[in-house]
């Protein structure tokens, strides 16, 4: 919102700069984003008559012209064709600087000069040079009737301004005008607001002949005053209200329209002219329907009004859609002479409701839609009319309708000083606190308990406990004045969450394997979440902010493939990566939110190559089993390696179990998601489910120490021959089991297929570890142990026995 | 006798010493006790007087020479691998670095400010990010078709018009935990609960549909307005350093009363501007009452902040989305 310092001047006796006020205003919450300097006062440029118009003795394109400017005649050269004399011209004396910067951005100074051997002692000036247009034919000429040697200033009606774009809160629509930011400055520069809406005299006569208003919906509009000002001629406005529109943005219409809107930037209240010869009927009926309604609004555009919205209409239907936008059927133009203002209070949701059905937003709707000052109507359409008269040469008729189905009551909300001290941390008197609320316009009385009681002013919605009327003590005491203690005193903190601890050491953890971690899109397409998971198990938005960013991602696999055609695309080689962070999948078994599974994942990914080409040897791609390693280590940092089953899930996939819930899996990207994800290489990607850990007790490994074996390990190698469809997670599950304690580990360290062994067979070497903390191991007592192994891989897998 | 001195050192100089074995074949030959030179020392006593001074000088002569090949020949032996020297032994040949782990940027600067946090005896918990309208808006006083909703642009997963079916929403803010923790667990409650949020806003250099919020909570009976904008002190002398300058200013949200934000001045090229940093506020009384907490006896205060702004700007990043790209040319400056 643009509030002009100049314009809010007018309301506040004040010298404090701009800056200043600026900052001011920022800390009792209406934040200033932005300071704008405009216009100039256009010091040391005055009216010019040029007396003469002589050639150059040296210079084709430019001319001499002996310049009146009151007290002296000057002798300034020209180089535009439209120069003549007689004319009144804005001049640029000697010292004076340009207004409007030059194409390299700087500012040109007036000097005195010499042109080709000829004096110059100023500057006839073209609108382009003064900032105030676009035409730079040629020099600006002026009223013939100005007098030579007056400012130029007061010739424009120019004035310096500065504009202040405030970031209103909601909570504020008090502030929402030029008097209320006032208002509130008024409160810290010790200044009281002076402000030109007063009461309206009694009507002298009935406008029943002219108008009648009647409201239908009143719960969704509890007021609604007409005021008629005939004999109206409608034309440009005078520069002063120009000004002022245009200092704050808005495009000046005509001398009715712009009326509205000074009153509305003024107090806050939105008015809506009509024209009187428009309005079928003879009558306003305010009123909602029970269906939807296509209208046309004043800038030209058929809507199609939601069912329930709030309408004004005539004798004929709806003219304008309450609170939000006039409609074309009604609107003021040059040709109106008699107008009906409407000052009505609509209920906020009501009209909020319309305007996000409608996705317009006005300055009218803007203000509604938070809760503008209940009493304000009359006086507000008043003061308009009054302006129109004066502008327009309109006459007001003697009398106003004002239809007040719901009357405002004023509130008063009790206030207990040592609840203030107590919620701030502050030691203020009654007297300090009743100050403060009384330069906000609130009514204190203290009560026999000694308890303040407030009466909130109509214009602040907003406050309705003792919490609100706290923080208006606060912010016009300034937080910053608020004396903080030497300590902050705080509690015993309980130990911080298993799941917090954990997904640290997790993160910690994959670092330390040398992943970088990245930060994905939480919202993948619903193509790339197909790839993923099935569609059953999907979340989506409902409103998403692009057909990329639909559904909810079920994996962090997909996020990291995106990543990885990123880089790829950017010829990156090495791309070791992973990320923690929630996953969602529609299921029975929820986590907070009922039938959605949200867990926390730990994803490790790796795609290209550890090692490039260079003198040492051929680049290394990554293989499955570098994943798989580093996943491993993962499980064993938890110290659940040895509880896990590992279940191949076809070729691609081999899912980690603990007491049969999922809690790891290792993949090979298959065809369908390097083509889904547009990769050219291999990518292998494991996902570890941390919140399913967690629940399970998992990662809550108390470390005791363990002595380490006093006696050596006895290791035994025995290869097996078996068929190619054998899985070796399965043979070395079924080693373990069989051997029991006495085995401590089992390795691979040969795989080997070849014809000598027979069409689809493999061999499987295997390194036995044994250890037995009692004593040194020898080979009459392992020899059993691995008879009963043999035999038994024999009988479960046909395997045999090659050494 | 010097004939046979003369023989022994013959001997000596055409030996080759190869190997480890042959230099051990030359300490038993000449340098053990049953070697040559001692044997030749035995004869001295067979040496006439006169001549005991020449021939013993000779003898010493061949002892030295005995020992000093050998000595050199050890050492030869020993640094036989530097004779070996070859092109890959060149220590300046150039490697790539080892591929490190690495925390991604926004890691870092959460965990810096859940450093300082765990010091002022802030506790961490967190939430999910699919929330009810309850938790999200509600229970934080957000009312329904209040103008306060439009402060966060939000993404629906279910819109129900059944008043029984609560809508959800991602959450647009992590104040959601703040309900979950106060509905959890009995006042005094000190926290903070970082996190991932949406926003329904276009991607731009600006804006993300998500970013990450750390908010913090204190709920106790005597919390006041001044303890929070000290706690908010300390951590900006924590985090921007002990001489910081900062202001806070009044501001609204609908879940504190009062309300505030808190701006560090910036230093810049054109000197410097004020930079907001985080939101804060006494907890509002509504919000009490929604997880059933006694305003009345209780008082509270909040804060949050965006975690990908603080990167932002303490790595000097003027995009946001190059933190959800990946890059790992970016990736890679992060690495500590």
């Amino acid at each position: 919102m643009k509030i002009s310092y100049n314009w809010l001047k007018q309301y506040i006796n004040t010298e404090i700069s701009a800056d200043e006020a600026a900052d001011k205003l920022t800390l009792l919450g209406l934040e200033v984003e932005e300071v704008e300097e405009i216009g100039s006062d256009f010091e040391g440029f005055v009216i010019g008559e040029v007396l003469d118009v002589r050639s150059h003795p040296n210079a084709d394109k430019l001319v001499l012209c002996d310049v009146n400017t009151g007290d002296e005649t000057l002798q300034i050269i020209c180089g535009a064709k439209n120069v003549a004399a007689g004319q009144k011209v804005p001049v640029a004396t000697v010292g004076s600087t340009l207004p409007a910067p030059m194409d390299d951005g700087s500012y040109l100074t007036i000097k005195k000069a010499k042109l080709r051997g000829e004096k110059s002692n100023g500057m006839i000036c073209s609108e382009v040079e003064l900032g105030l247009g676009d035409d730079h034919t040629g020099i600006m000429v002026m009223d013939s009737s100005l007098k030579p040697g007056m400012p130029l200033k007061e010739a424009l009606n120019a004035e310096k301004d500065t504009v202040f774009e405030i970031g209103l809160t909601p909570n504020r629509p008090d502030a929402a005008c030029h008097i209320g930011v006032a208002r509130d400055l008024s409160s810290v520069v010790e200044e009281s607001l002076k402000t030109p809406y007063k009461s309206v005299p009694e009507p002298k006569k009935s406008l029943d002949d002219e108008i009648s208003i009647s409201i239908i919906d009143s719960d969704k509009c509890h007021r609604y005053v007409g005021l008629i000002v005939d004999n109206v001629e409608v034309k440009e406005s005078p520069e002063w209200l120009k000004q002022r529109l245009i200092s704050i943005g808005l495009r000046p219409i005509n001398n009715v329209v712009d009326v509205t809107n000074y009153v509305l930037h003024e107090i806050g209240q939105p008015l809506h002219a009509f024209d009187y010869e428009l309005v079928g009927g003879k009558k306003i009926v305010v009123q909602s329907f029970d269906e939807d309604k296509k209208f046309t609004t004043l800038d030209s555009i058929e809507r199609t009004v939601p069912a329930g919205s709030l309408f004004i209409c005539d004798g004929n239907g709806p003219v304008a859609i309450a609170g939000v936008m006039g409609g074309e059927n009604s609107e003021v133009t040059e040709k109106t002479t008699k107008i009906l203002i409407e000052s009505a209070w609509f209920e906020p949701s009501s009209i909020r409701k319309t305007s996000k059905s409608l996705a317009l937003q006005t300055d009218s709707s803007y203000r509604f839609e938070r809760g503008i000052d209940p009493t304000m109507q009359l006086k507000a359409a008043w003061r308009a009319a009054e302006l129109i008269a004066e502008l327009s040469g309109g006459t007001i008729f003697e009398g106003y309708v004002d239809e007040h189905p719901i009357k405002h009551e004023p509130q008063a909300v009790p206030l207990r000083v040592a609840r203030v001290n107590h919620l701030l941390g502050t030691n203020l008197d009654e007297q300090r606190v009743v100050s403060i609320l009384g330069k906000l316009e609130f009514e204190v009385e203290s009560d026999s308990n000694g308890i303040l009681q407030c009466t909130v002013p109509p214009f602040r919605p907003d406050i309705t406990r003792e919490v609100d009327l706290i923080e208006e003590v606060g912010r016009v005491f300034d937080y910053n004045n608020i004396p903080r203690p030497d300590t902050a005193p705080f509690i015993t903190p309980d130990p911080l969450s298993d799941a917090e601890v954990f997904h640290e050491r997790m993160r910690s953890l994959a670092k330390s394997l040398g992943y970088k971690e990245i930060s994905t899109n939480s919202l993948l397409s619903k193509k790339e979440a197909g790839l993923l998971a099935d569609e059953k198990l999907h979340v989506h938005t409902l409103n998403p902010v692009s057909q990329e960013n639909t559904t909810l991602r079920t994996h962090l696999a997909g996020g990291f493939m995106k990543a990885v055609h990123y880089n790829l695309n950017r010829n990156a080689t090495n791309l070791r990566f992973f990320e923690i962070g929630h996953v969602f999948r529609k299921s029975d078994d929820s986590t907070w939110i009922e039938g959605v599974q949200e867990h926390v994942c730990l994803m490790l990914g790796l795609c290209g190559s550890k090692k490039r080409t260079d003198w040492r040897g051929e680049a290394e791609p990554y293989t499955i089993f570098d994943l798989k390693s580093d996943l491993e280590a993962v499980l064993d940092d938890l110290g659940i390696s040895d509880r896990i089953t590992r279940e191949t899930a076809g070729n691609h996939m081999l899912k980690y179990q603990l007491e049969g819930n999922e809690i790891a899996t290792l993949r090979i990207a298959h065809e369908e998601w390097l083509k889904g994800f547009d990769l050219e290489q291999d990518a292998f990607v494991a996902e570890v489910d941390l919140t399913l850990l967690d629940k399970l007790g998992a990662e809550k490994r108390d470390i005791t120490y363990q002595p380490v074996a006093k006696f050596p390990t006895f290791e035994f190698d025995a290869a097996f021959t078996v068929e190619q469809t054998v899985r070796t997670g399965d043979l070395t599950r079924e080693i373990k089991h069989t051997a029991g304690e006495i085995l401590k580990d089992v390795s691979v360290f040969d795989v080997y297929e070849g014809e000598n062994l027979g069409k689809n067979k493999k061999s499987i070497a295997f390194r036995l570890t044994f250890l037995d903390s009692n004593k040194t191991l020898n080979i009459k007592d392992v020899e059993p142990v691995v008879q009963k192994v043999v035999q038994k891989l024999e009988k479960t897998f046909g395997a045999k026995l090659r050494s | 006798m010097i004939d046979k001195i003369e023989a022994i050192k013959q001997e000596i100089e055409q030996f080759n010493i190869d190997s480890e074995e042959t230099l051990e074949e030359f300490r038993l030959r000449f340098l053990s006790r049953k070697g040559k030179i001692q044997a030749m020392f035995g004869m001295m006593g067979d040496v006439p007087n006169e001549q005991k001074a020449a021939v013993g000088k000779a003898m010493n002569e061949v002892k030295n020479l005995a020992q000093s090949t050998f000595d050199q020949a050890k050492e030869e032996l020993a640094s036989a691998q530097k004779k070996t020297f070859g092109a890959l032994d060149d220590i300046s040949l150039p490697v790539e670095p080892a591929y490190t782990g690495s925390f991604h940027p926004l890691t870092q600067a959460l965990n810096q400010i859940k450093e300082i946090f765990l010091r002022l005896g802030f506790n961490i918990a967190d939430g999910p990010e699919l929330e009810d309208d309850f938790h999200n808006f509600t229970a934080l006083n957000f009312p329904k078709d209040h103008p306060a909703r439009d402060m966060q642009d939000t993404f629906f997963v279910r819109k129900s018009d059944d008043e029984n079916t609560d809508d959800l929403v991602l959450r647009t803010h992590t104040s959601p935990v703040q309900i979950r923790l106060m509905k959890e667990q009995a006042p005094p409650v000190r926290s903070i609960m970082p996190g991932r949020v949406y926003r329904n806003e276009a991607v731009t250099a600006k804006s993300y549909f998500q970013f990450n919020q750390v908010e913090g909570l204190y709920v106790d009976e005597k919390v006041t307005l001044g303890e929070l904008i000290e706690t908010l002190v300390m951590f900006s002398k924590l985090m921007y350093g002990s001489d910081v300058k900062y202001r806070v200013r009044p501001s609204f949200f609908p879940f504190t009363e009062p309300s505030m934000e808190m701006d560090i001045w910036w230093e810049n090229e054109k000197g410097g501007q004020w930079l907001e940093i985080l939101g804060a506020g006494m907890v509002d009384p509504n919000v009490f009452e929604a997880v059933g907490i006694d305003p009345e006896k209780y008082t509270g205060y909040a804060f949050g902040m965006g975690v990908d702004r603080i990167a932002m700007l303490r790595y000097g990043i003027d995009d946001i989305r190059l933190l959800y790209d990946n890059d790992i040319r970016f990736l890679q400056q992060f690495e500590s």
